[in-house]
């Protein structure tokens, strides 16, 4: 093994410590967004993001008063309306699967706006987000 | 014919299963006659891979709907271009693709270093035998293109967004470079079997990692602009789970470019070669995992993707067997020379390193903070473009900082007098650019003004090194000025190529960081004649255009785009097609590049309303296409990185004729 004192070993030590800092300086701040479906949102008042498949009719102006629809889970019968105002992704119809922010507000799911990810019909092609 | 396809599969995986077990055993008693038969069964390999690969592209060319994978991703209606893209449109595809892919470079590679490094390539041939018979095997008895059905009327068609120029190039490159690492691996992990662990399997796998790393990188610039002028939301990444499977192996690569120079001059970071090489293969077949798997898009349907369980118990073996083997071979790593002075070359490139690794893993932990979440906690949790952006931000801008110093710092000490001197000027210019930007008002973004003021201190640093170079040449002799500055680059093609890459890498970080620190959005609900304003330009909407074609009704808005005052510079169409038979509505951009400036305005037809307004959003983005010049930059450099050089085989031939004789 090297001698103690390598310079090198300094540099990792510190460089992993440095790293540790940033990360946990990290986390304490921010931490990830709870991933739910309208199953499980119940209960949940902070920010989380939402993930569903869209039944029924989209009605109202995005750019507008907001656009209004419904969310189910994909394998499931829950169900929550959603509120959404911002770009609506191309992609976006019933029965598409799609991702959105936002929070529970007295049962109905208020979204970020602009925060609308429809996910791909075939999972092999590339990306549709419209962040 | 699908007979035919499926016995090349079968063809091909006893091959490189031969290659494996009879290559294996040939390099443990030493015998040549079998190691040059196991040799040849990888070359075998790659023509049994060719036959199956010509069959699916001749059944897709027909239109031969008796193949299930056929019928699955093409119709009758798709163009001949889009049918034979198809190949890797779709999961069995992609893999026969890395299957062939893998064998093609392969066998260059064996043909290429069989007379020079017989030794070396004893081992590296079951290991590459052993990473091909894996993906054959899935192709024969788990995922196979060759599954025949009765044949439907049409086929169920490739999605529009497929249908496109982009989806003949950007896939291939993707797998020329995540399949182009498994090269360097093979030959590390031969190094390692053979207790060869000198620097020769470095030098003999230098060019092809550099070209696996351009072609990912390439492929990943081509992704973002596909991304950029079709997708249509104005971003060209997103930090989405696809991408960052890319850009993490990418990251991992550059990390080993780098490195790998430590140990070829002074014999240092054996053990940290070993450990990059091997994370940056497993990253590669992990982010083919990702990319086909279809884990993170779909969490709970893990268990049941039975792609996605082989994938992983693949790269658990693969881990715990470069794992093992580094350990096993630790003493033969021992560094020769150990770090002199934290202030040195080999101090900067080891900084340089850490950081890579440290984004990488920061990305990688990203990625796969839903499954973690989701297994600690018991509630899936996603990270999003904010963590991503800490960390780029936190070990992206000293990455780019030391782009500039690492080059100029002296090998083994660097006193802090040459210091000085050499990085006056560099740092002159900076802080000169960096005063004028706040001046010109881009204190706006804090983060901009930090990177752009370390961009000109890396741009300067290399032009001063140029300079430099050249002038020491004109010293020479008594050449012109061009020819001095040729012969520089043509003597020294490794470092003044890689001088080139970190100009495109500026170049890159100035277009992100203009487009994404000092881009204007602006979003307005407009009826015919009225208009907005962004970034002093006026948006006049001047009404709909329609028009129909046998497949989609194509909607364009009419934008007058004003330059302050009343001189129109340019009418742009934004707008939206509907496609009849897919039932699917596609955002079609209006993107007008200023070559002056490199800023794009980008109009987004948001929403059609039925009252004949428009909900337009308007992006002005500075710099962007500094971006898609980087892309030409960094290409270049790789090249001239890349060439042949006479002189510097004739250096290695001599160097290594001595281990030749003792191997």
């Amino acid at each position: 093994m090297p001698r103690n004192g390598s310079p090198a070993r300094l540099v990792v030590a510190l460089s992993v410590a440095a790293v540790l800092a940033i990360f946990l300086l990290y986390t304490s701040i921010a931490g990830g967004t709870p991933s739910l479906r309208p199953s499980t949102i119940a209960g949940h008042t902070g920010q989380v993001s939402l993930a569903g498949r869209v039944v029924g009719h989209p009605t109202g102006d995005a750019h507008g008063a907001g656009l209004r629809f419904t969310l189910r889970d994909v394998k499931g019968r829950a169900t929550v309306p959603v509120l959404y105002r911002g770009t609506v992704p191309d992609l976006f119809k019933s029965g598409r699967d799609i991702v959105v922010d936002g929070r529970l507000r007295s049962g109905t799911f208020v979204a970020v706006p602009g925060s609308l990810i429809t996910k791909c019909p075939s999972k092999y092609a590339p990306k549709h987000s419209s962040n | 014919m699908p007979d035919l396809g499926r016995a090349a599969l079968v063809t091909a995986f006893g091959l490189l299963l031969y290659a494996t077990v009879v290559g294996a055993l040939a390099a443990w008693k030493r015998r040549r006659r079998l190691a040059a038969s196991a040799q040849n069964a990888l070359i075998a390999a790659l023509v049994a891979s060719a036959v199956a690969s010509a069959v699916l592209l001749t059944a897709l060319a027909r239109h031969d709907f008796s193949f299930q994978y056929v019928a699955d991703h093409t119709s009758r209606e798709l163009p001949l271009r889009y049918a034979l893209t198809a190949f890797w449109g779709g999961q069995e595809g992609s893999l026969l693709l890395w299957l062939l892919v893998l064998c093609g470079y392969g066998a260059a590679a064996v043909l290429t270093t069989r007379r020079v490094s017989r030794d070396l390539l004893a081992w590296t041939v079951p290991v590459l035998g052993f990473v091909g018979s894996f993906f054959a095997f899935m192709l024969v008895f788990v995922s196979s293109p060759f599954v025949t059905q009765r044949a439907p009327a049409d086929g169920a068609g490739l999605t529009p967004s497929l249908q496109n120029p982009y989806m003949a190039i950007h896939p291939p490159m993707l797998y020329l470079g995540y399949v182009g690492l498994t090269i360097p691996f093979a030959f590390g992990m031969g190094a390692l079997l053979s207790r060869r662990t000198d620097e020769r399997w470095i030098v003999a796998t230098r060019r092809w990692t550099l070209a696996a790393w351009t072609f990912l990188g390439v492929g990943q610039l081509l992704g973002a602009h596909w991304a950029y002028v079709e997708i249509g939301w104005g971003g060209y990444y997103a930090w989405d789970p696809v991408e960052n499977a890319a850009l993490m192996p990418w990251l991992a690569a550059t990390a080993f470019l780098h490195s790998v120079m430590i140990q070829e001059k002074r014999g240092m970071l054996r053990v940290w070669n070993m450990v990059l090489v091997a994370l940056a293969f497993c990253l590669s077949i992990f982010g083919t995992f990702l990319t086909r798997s279809g884990v993170i898009q779909s969490i709970h349907s893990f268990a049941q993707s039975p792609l996605g369980g082989w994938f992983l118990g693949f790269i658990c073996v693969v881990t715990a067997g470069t794992t093992v083997l580094i350990v096993a071979r630790l003493p033969l790593l021992r560094a020769r020379t150990k770090l002199e002075s934290l202030v040195s070359r080999e101090a900067t490139f080891l900084y340089n390193n850490l950081l890579l690794v440290a984004l990488c893993l920061t990305i990688l932990w990203g990625v796969v903070y839903p499954l973690l979440s989701e297994l600690v906690r018991g509630q899936t949790s996603t990270v999003s473009k904010p963590y991503y952006n800490f960390f780029l931000h936190s070990f992206g801008l000293p990455l780019l900082l030391l782009m500039g110093i690492g080059p100029l710092v002296a090998w083994r000490r660097a006193s802090l007098r040459t210091l000085g001197r050499t990085f006056l000027w560099p740092l002159v210019a900076a802080i000169v650019a960096g005063a004028a930007l706040l001046a010109a008002g881009a204190g706006s973004s804090r983060i901009g003004v930090i990177a752009y003021t370390f961009c000109i201190f890396v741009l300067s640093s290399i032009a001063l090194e140029f300079v430099r170079g050249t002038r020491a040449r004109k010293a020479l002799g008594d050449e012109s000025w061009p020819h001095a500055f040729s012969s520089l680059v043509a003597r020294n093609r490794r470092r003044y190529g890689g001088y080139v890459v970190h100009a495109s890498v500026v170049f890159l970080a100035i277009g992100i960081a203009g487009s994404s620190a000092y881009q204007t959005v602006r979003e307005q609900r407009l009826g015919v004649g009225q208009s907005m304003t962004v970034a002093g330009r006026q948006l006049v909407f001047r009404g709909f255009e329609q028009r129909r074609t046998p497949n989609h009704r194509a909607i364009r808005a009419v934008v007058d785009v004003y330059d302050g005052g009343a001189h129109r510079i340019a009418r742009m169409y934004p707008g939206k097609n509907q496609y009849f038979a897919e039932q699917e509505v596609s955002n079609e951009v209006a993107i007008r590049h200023d070559l002056l400036d490199g800023s794009d305005l980008f109009l987004i037809a948001d929403q059609v309303n039925s009252d004949g307004s428009i909900d337009l959003k308007a992006l002005e983005k500075p710099l962007v296409n500094l971006i898609w010049l980087a892309g030409f930059v960094f290409v270049g450099g790789s090249l001239i990185a890349l060439w042949p050089d006479a002189r510097e085989e004739r250096r290695l031939a001599e160097r290594y004729a001595g281990a030749m004789a003792r191997a």
